[in-house]
């Protein structure tokens, strides 16, 4: 007898899904300041080594920017995820740890520094990779404190508040790094916080892309361990479960994913908190078998269309994605918490 | 498994250990209640036996070796462990929470080939859940959800089993529907099953053995020897009550 309801609305959800997100990628590539109508942009796509407008709009801007918010919207939502799980916690984020102030400590070194000492003489490509790499930088020290941390701490609770605390306290520095700095640095500073998808071009696209396949390569490889960990640590323990290597296997995993994404765009807010959350609702179901494809292929719907959204199609205007992001993701958290039902 | 003059308590109180000196055995096929106050070390005691928790003297042997020269993996080998309160996870189905009984079992994906989903299927159908397994684990009631977690232990195929009050929270009904389940798992599936309880009645009338944990030291006999030696007694005097052979439960000391 099969005990499995074989459930097909699983396979007709994903298809479903990632018809959704071609159907939104399409957009993303047709529309923008100027529009690219459907036989140009098929044209283009299979002739990148044209020259017309069109090809290079494509090549070269929207393109790189619509596969960074698939990359983005995928990473940050199963990361999510992984940290919601962990913890047991529903409002846990990709950034709970303090990976995004750690980040955005880096990023406001580089600043000041870049400022004060080759004022003028870096290119914007000089300007992005110092960003992503200070940025990386930030978000690894951060990874490994947390990690190292954990091995003292054998209570995820702690865990939680000594990660929590970490980023207060990378918020604090860098509050006083802002106080002290020029309008400019302030600015560039600030435009970093706001997120954007469109300065990952080039060499940066393919590292991101590297980065991001581990991350997820390692959420997939951690499936077995999260479901386990939805039933609490003692029982976790009772199997056979060293809680110290299961914790970094998933901060490592957590790290290469949200690190990797501050670095690149920005801290992008409310995707990794609310994508998981959508993907329970919308697939009923909390088996990491199914979630963490869900929620991947959720993540990256979500974040294009916001971004498509954030182009304002046919306005040349350009708002900030996190802002965005935003005002999709908040009305999703307040009905979560709206519906949260006590026994859950 | 054989326990050597066990001393259990926490790192941090090394000197005095919350219970010291307790020897006793657990034989394949057999049912095993323990019994005693609420504080008294029972999870405790449970938790070091599977080990979960460091002693704090004495010696465990599993299968005639020490229990803390056992990698974790090994031990679950072993013995499965039901921490007390099972979590309700939204959104798991009754099959899926059960197999996750079967990490030892399954590849790195946790993919489940056939020997494991007939295992599932097997602890379902012991536990009464076979209409159940694809149902929500959240919405099991109390008893159900109690249920559940023994399939789960049950998956691991251990020959030992320790539940950490398994009836807590039950209507009497499903008490005796649980316990009567262990003891079918001890006789018929050859298990070795130790469980905590408060529940003293149930305890004696089907239970092989009985450990209690007193303040005046740890005994582990079978039920009727231990209320011929008026031990039950022992175990809340200092509350007034004595133990009566006729309801083989408490009552006032009058």
């Amino acid at each position: 007898m099969e005990i499995y309801r074989k459930n097909p609305s699983y396979r007709l959800y994903y298809l479903l899904l990632f018809i959704l997100l071609v159907l939104i990628f399409l957009a993303e590539l047709m529309f923008g300041s100027v529009s690219i109508p459907p036989g140009r942009l098929f044209d283009a796509l299979l002739h990148p080594k044209g020259a017309d407008f069109a090809t290079t709009i494509l090549w070269s801007l929207r393109l790189p920017r619509a596969c960074t918010a698939i990359l983005a919207g995928s990473a940050l939502s199963v990361c999510g995820l992984q940290m919601q799980t962990l913890f047991r916690n529903p409002l846990a984020d990709p950034y709970i740890l303090g990976i995004s102030s750690g980040a955005g400590l880096g990023v406001a070194f580089f600043v000041m520094g870049c400022s004060a000492g080759m004022a003028g003489t870096g290119s914007a490509w000089f300007i992005n990779t110092g960003i992503a790499s200070a940025a990386w930088a930030g978000a690894l020290a951060v990874s490994f404190m947390v990690m190292f941390a954990a091995k003292r701490l054998n209570n995820n609770m702690s865990l939680l508040i000594f990660g929590i605390m970490i980023g207060s306290a990378g918020s604090a520095i860098i509050s006083l790094f802002q106080y002290f700095s020029s309008a400019s640095e302030l600015k560039t500073f600030v435009l970093w916080t706001m997120g954007s998808f469109s300065n990952v071009v080039g060499i940066p696209l393919g590292i991101m892309t590297i980065l991001v396949g581990f991350g997820l390569a390692l959420a997939v490889y951690n499936i077995k361990i999260l479901n386990v960990l939805l039933m609490g640590e003692t029982y976790a323990k009772s199997l056979g479960l060293h809680m110290n290597a299961v914790r970094n296997r998933i901060f490592i995993s957590t790290a290469l994913l949200a690190g990797s994404v501050t670095a690149f765009c920005g801290p992008i807010g409310f995707i990794g908190i609310a994508v998981p959350h959508l993907g329970r609702m919308l697939f009923k179901n909390a088996n990491h078998k199914r979630l963490i494809p869900a929620t991947a292929l959720l993540g990256a719907c979500v974040t294009l269309f916001a971004d498509f959204i954030a182009q304002l199609p046919g306005s040349g205007q350009v708002l900030p994605i996190n802002t965005v992001a935003a005002l999709i993701g908040i009305p999703v958290i307040l009905m979560i918490i709206l519906q949260h039902r006590p026994h859950e | 498994m054989e326990l050597q003059q066990l001393c259990i308590g926490y790192a941090e109180n090394r000197q005095a250990p919350l219970f010291g000196n307790i020897s006793a055995q657990i034989t394949q096929g057999k049912l095993i209640g323990l019994f005693g106050r609420n504080g008294i070390g029972k999870s405790t005691l449970l938790r070091s036996m599977a080990g979960l928790q460091p002693l704090t003297g004495g010696t465990i042997l599993l299968a005639g070796k020490e229990l803390r020269k056992y990698k974790p993996a090994e031990i679950a080998k072993r013995l499965a462990f039901l921490p007390s309160h099972p979590l309700h996870v939204p959104g798991l189905s009754v099959a899926d929470m059960v197999g996750t009984g079967r990490f030892g079992f399954t590849n790195w994906m946790g993919v489940e080939r056939a020997e494991d989903k007939e295992a599932i299927r097997q602890a379902l159908e012991v536990t009464t859940l076979t209409h159940l397994a694809s149902r929500d684990s959240a919405t099991l009631s109390d008893g159900e959800l109690q249920r559940a977690s023994i399939a789960r232990s049950l998956v691991q195929d251990t020959p030992l089993i320790l539940l950490d009050e398994p009836t807590a929270f039950l209507d009497t009904g499903n008490k005796y529907k649980i316990v009567r389940l262990l003891k079918e798992l001890a006789q018929t599936a050859h298990k070795g099953i130790l469980f905590s309880t408060h529940d003293l009645t149930l305890a004696l009338q089907i239970c092989d053995l009985l450990w209690i944990m007193t303040d005046r030291g740890f005994y582990a006999q079978p039920p009727a020897q231990l209320i011929q030696n008026g031990l039950l007694d022992l175990l809340f005097g200092d509350y007034g009550l004595v133990f009566d052979r006729n309801t083989l439960n408490y009552t006032f000391k009058i």
